[in-house]
């Protein structure tokens, strides 16, 4: 079984680290995209502005001809203003060769970021086995890893910046995109739709893709200000100009907003005075948050909840939250070392979860017990006494401190 | 992982925007041409139709290509996509069925650990970041004034042994510990005393086996030791017997790898260290989260087992599956009653019959039926006795 338990099966233990690759491929696409759409646009453009020049410059040239006209306008017609209009086109190309070139240089980065993590996955493939020491190596990084993703996303942002500075591991994290995220987040909880359209508008498409409501809801809640604040006008017109269009698929709650304009703020009918309620503030905090995951695939909580919620519980024992002092994990003697479930930085985490499950016993080996009832290893118990420099023939107790004599330790059997 | 690789090696190298780039280059370059001959000749109304045709032959094809470059980085962008698709077949979100570390309770306790974590690995400018920024927040942490500069006293110790192979401050701890260290059974004092004496005899930093500063160092200090680790410092002291041949004497075991010495020696201090603190050796939070990444693939495999078949699960103190760890990974004996497979429990410790066999008090109950003298018969042996003689045992 020992064996067996060291194996290290690289393809499902990277079942955490999808977003790792996750994320910059949405960015990557999301880059793509805004090329694809400068691209076309300009491109359709150029062609359609020289398709035009040319014909106006064939119009003029054969009205040129056809009325042999002596007048200088040739020269208007055609030589400057093809020159003026190649202007217009060259300083359209070049606008887009810098677009392009500001969008080449982030898709590089991102790339060399995703090649980095590739390569810091492909790192667990060469890893013979789980007691080996590259794998804690990996699994440290990991751990950092973890870490700052669990920071940004609960709001330590510098936090998180300082720690992936030390470990070096910026290519390895997602710092400026859950910044970003608590930006616009905190932009909301303070009352301000600005940020967060700014971004719907820069996602239009995938969220429209989704069929996502982000949208409408925050323009209901800047219709519900104008409202609050008595700009019954101008929220009537803003209401036109924005809920309206979503006709199709808001209508109730249009409705119920238009109905809105006859309370004021502090009516106590339902669902009027729910609207009016600042809290909704702080769900559209939360439905932006949960949106914005969504859109780069990220898991909605920390990886590293998850991982803890997994171990936690296949480390935690019946004896992690005893009463009684575990013979074979303390911090009394210097021969064992304390579990980490019993140490204070989880211990009360772990209260609640479920406590692995074990099939067989697994005791140390060669067990005897001392009057006391306690239980050890012979040999451990051998050492201890020596190392605690107790008189031949007498052990001692590593958890208690107790002393016995040699003829008092019995051999116990334990299946 | 291969293909993963492939794909996206496609991308770097090939499938990208300097592609359209040069086209964009290109376009420009003609349009320049056009403009510049243009404008030397621009009364000609015939030889500026002439160029602008010639112009748009040349553009034309760019755009074209233009267009096939973009579906060229579309399609090795959706390729890489599918690999990642099949690479990651289970979405990460699909969690176990309970996740108890969402509430706010769980999140602040999340918090307090981080920051443990963070303390007990030496990074105190994160961490004092973090405090600042759960003050911020308004967020309670709830540990100890002391913790950082107990952490930072462990950190300047091992610092100097690591960096300037200094052992005097971590002895200075030791002996100011003695009588906590002396209690746990720990010989890190001596330790560090034959770790400085093997230093000075390798010749420390300046080089040279047999150093004499070893023997004046060995005159000084090992008296102290003498009663618990005389055969110990016998075998140190002859190795002088055996110069300058130690390499190939029988004390070379002795002597062989200082290197390995002295980072055993900075894990047992650290070990020590924490322990005095109550506190584990490694980070909880390392050992749990990589616990965790181990064990996630068998949960997600139960929970998705469970969810097919729809059952129940039975338990909810205990997990249903077993899930194997590396031996590193576990701390304390268990004992699983061998009559009911049951893991004993406070409520349901394990019970020592006068025979020495051990099961858990529940299955003695019902041996007993109830009664504390009635006999029952060892379930691994001959021997009767009663519920009464067993005893209380702890693992």
């Amino acid at each position: 079984m020992a064996v067996d338990a060291t194996k290290l099966n690289a393809e499902s233990h990277l079942l955490l680290d999808q977003p790792l690759l996750r994320l910059p491929y949405e960015v990557h696409r999301k880059t793509f995209k805004t090329a694809q759409k400068h691209l076309e646009r300009d491109c359709t453009n150029l062609t359609s502005s020289l398709s035009n020049l040319i014909a106006s410059v064939q119009a003029s040239s054969s009205a040129d001809t056809d009325t042999d006209s002596t007048l200088c306008s040739s020269e208007t017609v055609t030589g400057t203003p093809a020159v003026a209009a190649l202007d217009t086109m060259i300083t359209r190309m070049q606008g887009l060769k810098r677009k392009l070139e500001s969008l080449h240089k982030e898709e590089k980065e991102v790339m060399l970021q995703s090649k980095k993590r590739i390569a810091h996955l492909q790192d667990l493939y060469t890893i013979p086995s789980l007691a080996d020491e590259g794998y804690d190596q990996w699994s440290r990084l990991r751990l950092d890893r973890l870490l700052v993703d669990a920071l940004l996303r609960s709001g330590y942002g510098e936090s998180a910046r300082m720690l992936a500075g030390e470990k070096g591991i910026e290519d390895l994290v997602d710092v400026d995109v859950f910044v970003q995220c608590a930006r616009i987040e905190a932009s909301l909880k303070r009352g301000s739709t600005a940020e967060c359209l700014a971004w719907c508008s820069e996602n239009r498409n995938t969220l429209r893709k989704n069929k996502s409501t982000l949208e409408f809801n925050l323009r209901l809640q800047q219709y519900i200000e104008l409202v609050r604040t008595g700009n019954l006008v101008e929220a009537i017109a803003y209401s036109k100009k924005h809920l309206a269009p979503h006709h199709e698929t808001h209508l109730p709650e249009i409705e119920k907003a238009a109905a809105l304009l006859a309370y004021s703020a502090d009516t106590n009918y339902q669902p009027y005075k729910s609207l009016y309620s600042p809290k909704r503030w702080d769900h559209l905090a939360e439905f932006f948050v949960s949106t914005h995951h969504s859109l780069y695939s990220l898991p909605s909580s920390p990886l590293l909840h998850i991982a803890l919620s997994a171990g936690l519980s296949c480390l935690k024992t019946p004896a992690c939250h005893s009463k009684t002092m575990s013979s074979s994990s303390n911090t009394a003697s210097s021969t064992t070392s304390l579990c980490p479930i019993c140490s204070t930085e989880l211990n009360e985490l772990a209260r609640g979860v479920p406590y692995a499950h074990h099939v067989r016993s697994s005791v140390e080996p060669d067990p005897v017990v001392l009057p006391n009832g306690r239980i050890y290893g012979r040999e451990r118990l051998r050492e201890a006494s020596v190392k605690g420099g107790v008189r031949p023939g007498w052990v001692r107790d590593p958890t208690t401190g107790d002393e016995f004599e040699e003829s008092e330790v019995r051999k116990v059997y334990i299946s | 992982m291969e293909s993963l690789q492939k794909e996206h090696d496609r991308l770097l190298n090939k499938s990208n925007l300097s592609k359209p780039l040069t086209s964009i280059d290109k376009i420009l370059s003609a349009l320049t041409t056009a403009r510049a001959q243009i404008s030397s000749d621009p009364t000609s109304t015939a030889a500026t139709a002439i160029t602008l045709a010639k112009l748009q032959n040349q553009i034309n094809p760019i755009v074209a290509h233009l267009n096939d470059d973009q579906k060229e980085i579309h399609s090795a962008l959706t390729k890489y996509g599918k690999a990642l698709d099949k690479k990651f077949k289970t979405a990460a979100s699909a969690s176990t069925d309970y996740e108890p570390l969402n509430g706010d309770r769980e999140s602040g306790l999340i918090s307090r650990a981080i920051a443990m974590h963070l303390i007990r690995e030496g990074s105190f400018d994160v961490a004092s970041m973090f405090f600042q920024e759960a003050e911020e927040k308004g967020e309670m942490l709830d540990i100890e004034d002391g913790l950082t500069r107990e952490f930072r006293d462990l950190y300047e110790i091992l610092d100097a042994m690591k960096v300037r192979r200094d052992l005097g401050p971590a002895i200075q701890w030791a002996r100011n510990k003695a009588t906590l260290l002396d209690a746990r059974g720990s010989n890190l004092e001596f330790e560090l005393c034959r770790l400085q004496y093997i230093w000075y005899f390798m010749g420390g930093e300046i080089g040279g086996v047999g150093n004499k500063r070893a023997l004046e160092y060995a005159r000084r200090e090992f008296g102290r030791f003498q009663d618990k680790y005389l055969p110990e410092i016998e075998k140190l002291i002859t190795a002088f017997a055996f110069l300058p041949t130690i390499h190939s004497s029988p004390y070379a075991p002795l002597f062989s790898d200082p290197e390995r010495m002295w980072t055993d020696v900075s894990r047992s201090f650290t070990k020590e260290f924490c322990s005095l603190l109550g506190l584990s050796a490694e980070s909880p939070l390392y050992i749990a989260a990589t616990a965790g990444a181990i064990a996630l693939p068998t949960l997600l495999k139960m929970t998705s087992i469970r969810k097919e078949k729809n059952t129940a699960w039975s338990s909810v103190n205990e997990l249903p599956v077993e899930i194997p760890l590396p031996p590193r990974y576990q701390f304390h004996s268990i004992f699983v009653c061998p009559v009911s497979k049951d893991q004993t429990t406070e409520t349901n410790p394990p019970m020592m019959l006068p025979c020495g066999h051990v099961i858990a008090q529940d299955s003695l109950h019902r041996l007993a039926k109830g009664g504390s003298q009635v006999t029952l018969k060892c379930p691994y042996c001959p021997k009767e006795s009663t519920a009464a003689q067993a005893k209380r045992v702890y693992l």
